[in-house]
């Protein structure tokens, strides 16, 4: 596994750009300086709504987004991916550097917003609940989020648009109205992981044992799929 | 020395019946050739299949037909031939966080090089870098990005080395400096094919070459039986003179010419012999008292010469 330290290393390197990384500190910033203003205006405070659509919903499939569809897509895109694939190493361990990168910082960066926005807005008993709850959910399901964007981007060069339409289209729009479409939602997983943890979560997420089915396919099957993509990768251009 | 030739048997390299095409756009139109330790230059216009032939030949496309071997073993999905080839891409995207010295390092580290800082800087070294090696690549101009490039890729000490367009935006003396860098790699038993549209550059440089245009390979072989295939063709020319008829019919009587017409106020003339042609115009105009205007050749552009090659 020694050659996971470099791939890890420029994949880290590459994906903390100075405008990237400040894009993604105002995105995991939003949800804290909205329970800043709710706490200073003395308005009602509600840890598991406010966690629920503003992190959950928003902030972690935005922050995977970006950073699942940036691990290897825009070094296919750039070109810079080359050096990587000609290399003698198992592509799956490319897969596994580019998801392991991207689920960990969605993580680092999602989890602590969680914890200071959770601790910003309640108190007591079931404000660290939700805390847990939320944090323990979106590590799971921000990593589920990353691979599958990271597996979306070996794919297409469209995968950002793609994963944008996936999160608000079908998770925002769609999930809600159909019933089925449910069990293809990592959003509607994560809720029913953050559930069973306890959570008051509002609406009728899936049932604990099917979310963490759900979001182990979603991460397992990802994985194997970026493998296989990039086992097979055929670069682009040239004459 | 490197001798191109169909299917050779124990080649470091080896093409057989080759096609890839995009849709319905071939690039690679049946190619068979194999190569040996030695310098070749793979030579064709902008356009040719250049890039696509040597992406074929590093594992990084899939052929629509035929079959790629490195080392007698398929070149597609086989990671582990990577340890023994060497690839520097034409385009100019590399790493531009990393410095030089860091991106050969990153490439030691990947290729599992044992000592990879020593292996890094040896490769700098070798492309003339060290005083930049500290530099971010995104401050480099395009010939020091090349270099880095070319570092990568010799920092595991590859017995076979892919080059496309390995020259574009170096200085004389860098150039000079690689070509001299590549000639002894060469000698040393490694396989070396490198890529450019310029015919000066692979004559300075390559014992061989494969010539390819519209994804069809046009020649192959010894560099100056190609160059004379290339001096020898039918050359077309236009002469203006104070007396165009009598100069055509004038150069209709030498037997180095073998077509003449008047054509929009000039002659035309098809030669096959390009020498005995340039010593006859001048003799031949002064014999009939005509002054010479302008002598231009019309087919001489690289593009004229390929196309003259493929339909040989």
């Amino acid at each position: 596994m020694s050659v996971m330290a470099p791939l890890i290393d420029v994949t880290l390197r590459g994906l903390l750009g100075r405008r990237r990384t400040l894009l993604l500190i105002l995105l995991v910033g939003l949800p804290v300086l909205i329970a800043l203003l709710i706490r200073v205006s003395g308005g009602r405070p509600d840890a598991d709504r406010i966690l629920d659509t503003l992190v959950v919903r928003t902030v972690m499939p935005l922050v995977a987004l970006i950073l699942g569809t940036a691990a290897i897509g825009s070094e296919i895109e750039d070109g810079t991916a080359v050096y990587l694939m000609i290399k003698p190493i198992p592509r799956w361990k490319i897969a596994l550097a580019k998801g392991l990168v991207a689920a960990g910082l969605t993580a680092v960066l999602v989890v602590p917003a969680v914890v200071v926005t959770g601790v910003l807005l309640g108190s007591g008993t079931d404000a660290m609940t939700a805390i847990v709850g939320f944090s323990v959910a979106c590590l799971v399901g921000g990593s589920a989020y990353a691979m599958a964007f990271v597996a979306l981007s070996a794919f297409t060069s469209r995968a950002l648009l793609l994963g944008l339409a996936y999160t608000l289209i079908w998770e925002g729009v769609l999930s809600g109205l159909l019933e089925g479409t449910k069990f293809l939602s990592i959003r509607q997983a994560t809720l029913g992981l953050a559930g069973a943890l306890g959570v008051d979560v509002p609406g009728d997420p899936l049932v604990p044992m099917v979310s963490v089915a759900v979001l182990v396919v979603v991460l397992v099957g990802a994985f194997l799929l970026a493998s296989w993509k990039l086992s097979r990768f055929e670069i682009r251009g040239g004459d | 020395m490197t001798e191109p030739t169909g299917g050779r048997p124990g080649a470091a390299l080896e093409l057989d019946h080759v096609s890839r095409w995009y849709g319905n756009v071939v690039a690679v139109n049946d190619i068979s050739f194999g190569l040996g330790a030695g310098v070749t230059g793979l030579l064709g216009p902008n356009g040719a299949g250049k890039s696509t032939l040597l992406h074929l030949m590093a594992g990084l496309l899939a052929p629509s037909a035929g079959r790629v071997l490195v080392d007698g073993e398929s070149a597609w999905r086989r990671p582990e031939m990577y340890r023994h080839l060497g690839l520097v891409p034409e385009r100019e995207t590399i790493h531009a966080y990393l410095t030089g010295l860091e991106f050969a390092r990153l490439n030691a580290r990947l290729q599992g090089v044992p000592d990879a800082d020593a292996a890094a800087a040896r490769a700098i070294a070798t492309v003339d870098l060290t005083e930049a090696a500290n530099r971010p690549i995104g401050t480099y101009s395009k010939g020091m990005r090349q270099r880095a490039k070319i570092a990568g890729a010799l920092v595991h000490d590859p017995g076979i080395l892919l080059l496309d367009e390995p020259f574009n935006g170096m200085d004389p003396r860098q150039r000079l400096h690689m070509m001299t860098l590549l000639r002894k790699m060469a000698t040393e038993g490694r396989t070396i094919l490198f890529s450019s549209h310029i015919l000066e550059e692979v004559e300075r440089l390559a014992d061989s070459v494969l010539v390819v245009y519209a994804g069809r390979l046009a020649a192959a072989g010894d560099f100056r039986s190609i160059r004379r295939l290339m001096t020898d063709r039918p050359h077309t020319f236009t002469v203006s003179s104070s007396d165009d008829r009598a100069l055509a019919s004038a150069l209709m009587a030498d037997p180095s010419v073998f077509g003449a017409e008047l054509v929009a106020g000039r002659v035309a003339i098809r030669t096959a012999d390009y020498e005995a042609f340039t010593r006859a115009l001048p003799r031949i105009a002064k014999a009939i008292e005509a002054t010479l205007f302008e002598v231009a050749p019309t087919d001489d552009s690289l593009e004229s010469v390929f196309s003259y090659l493929v339909r040989r």
